[in-house]
């Protein structure tokens, strides 16, 4: 048993929250918010400086040739200091689909470019449904010759609004099992036929319809196998699911951070309101919800990384963060007070974005079902 | 970062899991059950002096005292096993007195007590709380008089379980009446239970089995019997605390093994229970917390095998995993509705009425060894710093 991260990591972390700390102030948060892009040019160039958007990509496709585990301890950090912008669609989303369509002609084309900084690409999986098996792929696609016509409306597409490119989960044919006949198309943003509607939503982030008007895509444009690209949604979904678990992470550390901040400087009664026993158990429970957590959220980007068996730790963790993180930062806002409701109070941001991330990828109900099919009942 | 055990590790996990199925007895089982899971009973000391001979009942110690110089992960492993298989898995002299005495004992006394220990030979009573003294042991009193060449003792304990089959007493006396800080005036020390003027009685607990009430009039302590040094009692008390502090979920993890097996077979309105999705929900969020509970009970090991020492997180896991052993009871008696209630002896009991029985044992896990509350001041103040 090993629960540290090795030392490469520790540095990576402790860069990432250096860095983070000066370029992604507050301030800057609230800004990226009201922002119709969400991100600035000269941020998402540091960072691909950096390396981080090639963290995980192959040294020949222009990566670092990091591991999972390894963006993982970028995404803490990224919780913690809210980090605007399309890093999770484009990397975490649209990257992972493209390393493990493992087609090597699209990894040469698009990775590199991620890595650049030069590209923004998201994944296009939800629709009017909102959920996320297989049987909710309704947009299709109809073969054409060598190429195929898409048609059908995608919704919560993340960063649609600035997506060069997206990858379209859609239905190829209508198998007996409802994870069979699905493909990925990498379609143009530009192409004709798709409106892009951008959503508002109460964490700030930039979502998205978009809507598929007869657009045409080429055969060469597929990513995996035509009518199988399930296999690949799926560990994507998986490790999308630990990335928010990650980002939840780092999220409830700041905001644990927040409520000490307050129980050590605060007076009524005469004393510090961090000696009320009553705030002292609520700041305990607040610790164990942070540390169970992180562990679950280790081992479970430990065994993806590690390619282990995980589907059941994976939903486990899902689970388990979701609804811990919320109850963690429920926990500090009746531990702060008053002030912690104010717009101004760092809190409310970890609070919008702590629910949006425990819904995403499948909130804890969706996931205690699939563990409820692990363990064999 | 490595999450599983070694190879290595899970063929020992399962020598030991095979070992005890072979040498478990119904008799022994049942004598487990009935006492609330605490070793001294006869049938229980057969079979640990088995798992002792083979360095099991104390892997950490140093071979010289019986142990096997293993790691603490291993050492967590057989615990846990221990009590998934129904042995007894609350050791005081092994888990609790030992590792204090190895910390803080003389050559002489480490000499004395240690081979005994981990032999399975002796088990101590733990003898801390007393009628005023329940999470503010340092208002303990019974008095240990300094009479030279022994102690003289006078005064009552209360709850001291095991005292009716173990064979001493780890006992915390009041050495000095007239210090300002009433913990500096607390010290340690093994009493034989046979000692002429201890008198020890039954206090029947609402699960069923036993804890005691003991007087100790004018009982002789031999000198060499003082752990450590005089007044300086408190700090062995909390080190001993703090080994005590760690739950092994084993037992209630069978539990929940075993109302999982019986939601999937019993049959209601032509379908599983575990078909129902309340129940699935309500079975796989417990399945995630032990799998909580499986995570921090080996961090305690982890971090002691990396040199440091717990902190707040030996507290953490014990309010967790008690905590959880409540909903764990609970969860099973709403599955099995009316049938819960019936005892193992009763007809057209379930699962042999281990649920029931549980459900009320399980009440006092979030008591015993300081209580949830207590150990969510030490979370906040030690971990977190906030003002005692
Ligand atoms: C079945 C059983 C077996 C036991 N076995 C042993 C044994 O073998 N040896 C032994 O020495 N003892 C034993 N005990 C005693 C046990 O350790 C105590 O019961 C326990 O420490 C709590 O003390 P108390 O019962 O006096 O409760 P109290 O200390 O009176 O507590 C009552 C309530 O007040 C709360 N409280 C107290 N102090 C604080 C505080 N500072 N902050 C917040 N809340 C507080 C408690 O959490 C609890 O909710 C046993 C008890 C039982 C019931």
């Amino acid at each position: 048993m090993d629960y540290d991260f090795n030392e490469e990591q520790e540095l990576l972390k402790n860069a990432a929250k250096g860095f983070l700390s000066k370029e992604c102030k507050p301030l800057f948060v609230r800004e990226m918010e009201e922002d119709t892009k969400g991100i600035t040019d000269e941020l998402w160039q540091k960072m691909a400086e950096l390396g981080w958007m090639g963290l995980m990509f192959p040294e020949q496709c222009g990566g670092v040739g990091g591991s999972y585990l390894d963006l993982i301890v970028l995404l803490t950090e990224m919780g913690y200091s809210c980090l605007p912008g399309p890093f999770f669609s484009t990397v975490v989303l649209a990257g992972t689909t493209i390393m493990e369509s493992e087609n090597e002609e699209m990894k040469q084309k698009l990775l590199p470019e991620i890595a650049e900084g030069k590209m923004f690409v998201t994944l296009a999986l939800t629709e009017t449904t909102a959920g996320y098996s297989p049987d909710m792929i309704s947009v299709k696609a109809q073969k054409d010759g060598n190429d195929f016509i898409i048609n059908g409306t995608k919704l919560f597409v993340p960063d649609a609004h600035i997506a060069n490119q997206i990858i379209c989960v859609a239905r190829t044919k209508e198998g007996e099992k409802k994870e069979d006949g699905i493909t990925l198309f990498l379609v143009d943003a530009n192409s004709k036929g798709i409106e892009v509607t951008s959503l508002k939503t109460f964490a700030g982030d930039k979502m998205g319809e978009v809507v598929f008007n007869n657009v045409n895509v080429s055969n060469t444009n597929v990513l995996g196998e035509i009518d199988k690209g399930w296999s690949i949604i799926k560990k994507v979904l998986q490790k999308a699911s630990i990335g928010k678990c990650a980002e939840m992470v780092g999220g409830g550390q700041r905001a644990l951070e927040l409520v000490l901040e307050q129980a050590t400087e605060r007076e009524q009664f005469g004393v510090k309101v961090g000696s009320f026993q009553a705030v002292q158990h609520h700041c305990a429970n607040i610790l164990t919800y942070l540390d169970t957590s992180r562990l679950m959220t280790r081992q479970a980007a430990w065994r993806i990384s590690e390619g282990l068996p995980c589907e059941r730790e994976v939903s486990m963790t899902k689970a388990w963060v979701s609804d811990s993180c919320r109850n963690l930062i429920a926990l500090s806002h009746q531990s702060v007070g008053g002030t912690g409701f104010m717009e101004e109070h760092d809190l409310q941001l970890y609070f919008r974005r702590t629910k949006a991330a425990g819904v995403y990828f499948g909130d804890a109900d969706y996931h205690r079902e699939i563990v409820a099919d692990a363990i064999g009942l | 970062m490595n999450f599983e055990f070694t190879k290595e590790e899970k063929e020992f996990q399962e020598e030991v899991c095979e070992f005890i199925k072979k040498e478990s007895t119904p008799e022994m089982l049942k004598e487990t059950e009935d006492q609330g899971e605490i070793f001294g009973g006869p049938e229980g000391r057969k079979i640990i002096k088995k798992i002792a001979a083979k360095g099991w009942l104390t892997p950490t110690w140093p071979k010289e005292y019986g142990g096997l110089d293993a790691s603490e992960v291993v050492s967590y492993m057989i615990r846990e096993e221990m009590g998934y298989n129904g042995l007894p898995f609350g050791f005081v002299a092994a888990h609790m007195s030992g590792p204090t005495i190895i910390r803080f004992g003389s050559e002489e006394m480490k000499k004395a007590w240690l081979p005994r220990i981990s032999s399975g030979e002796v088990e101590f009573a733990l003898g801390y709380t007393e009628p005023q003294a329940g999470s503010d042991l340092s208002a303990l009193k019974l008095r240990a008089e300094d009479k030279g060449d022994h102690f003289l003792l006078n005064g009552n304990k209360l709850f001291n379980t095991s005292c009716h089959i173990a064979d001493y007493h780890w006992l915390a006396v009041r050495t000095d009446f007239d210090v300002p800080k009433p913990y500096k005036g607390i010290s340690m020390m093994i009493v034989d239970l046979k000692s002429p003027g201890i008198t020890i009685s039954p206090l029947i607990t609402m699960a069923g089995w036993r804890t005691n009430e003991v007087v100790y009039e004018d009982v002789r302590v031999p000198k060499e019997n003082l752990v450590g040094e005089v007044n300086k009692g408190f700090y062995y008390l909390m080190a001993a605390l703090d080994f005590e502090r760690m739950f092994p979920l084993g037992i209630f993890r069978r539990l929940f093994d075993e109302i999982v097996a019986y939601a999937k077979e019993t049959i209601i309105d032509g379908k599983p229970l575990s078909k129902k999705p309340l129940i699935r929900q309500k079975l796989a969020q417990l399945s995630i917390e032990i799998e909580v509970t499986r995570l921090l009970y080996y961090q305690l090991a982890h971090i002691l095998d990396k040199g440091g020492i717990p902190n707040y997180q030996s507290s953490m896991e014990k309010t967790f995993a008690t905590e959880l052993t409540q909903r764990i009871t609970n969860v099973g008696m709403d599955i099995l509705g009316l049938y819960g209630q019936l005892k193992e002896d009763s007809k057209w009991a379930q699962l042999k009425g281990k649920v029931e029985r549980y459900y009320l044992t399980s009440v006092v896990q979030t008591i015993v060894a300081g209580t949830s509350e207590i150990q969510r001041n030490i979370i906040a103040q030690r971990g977190l710093g906030l003002p005692r």
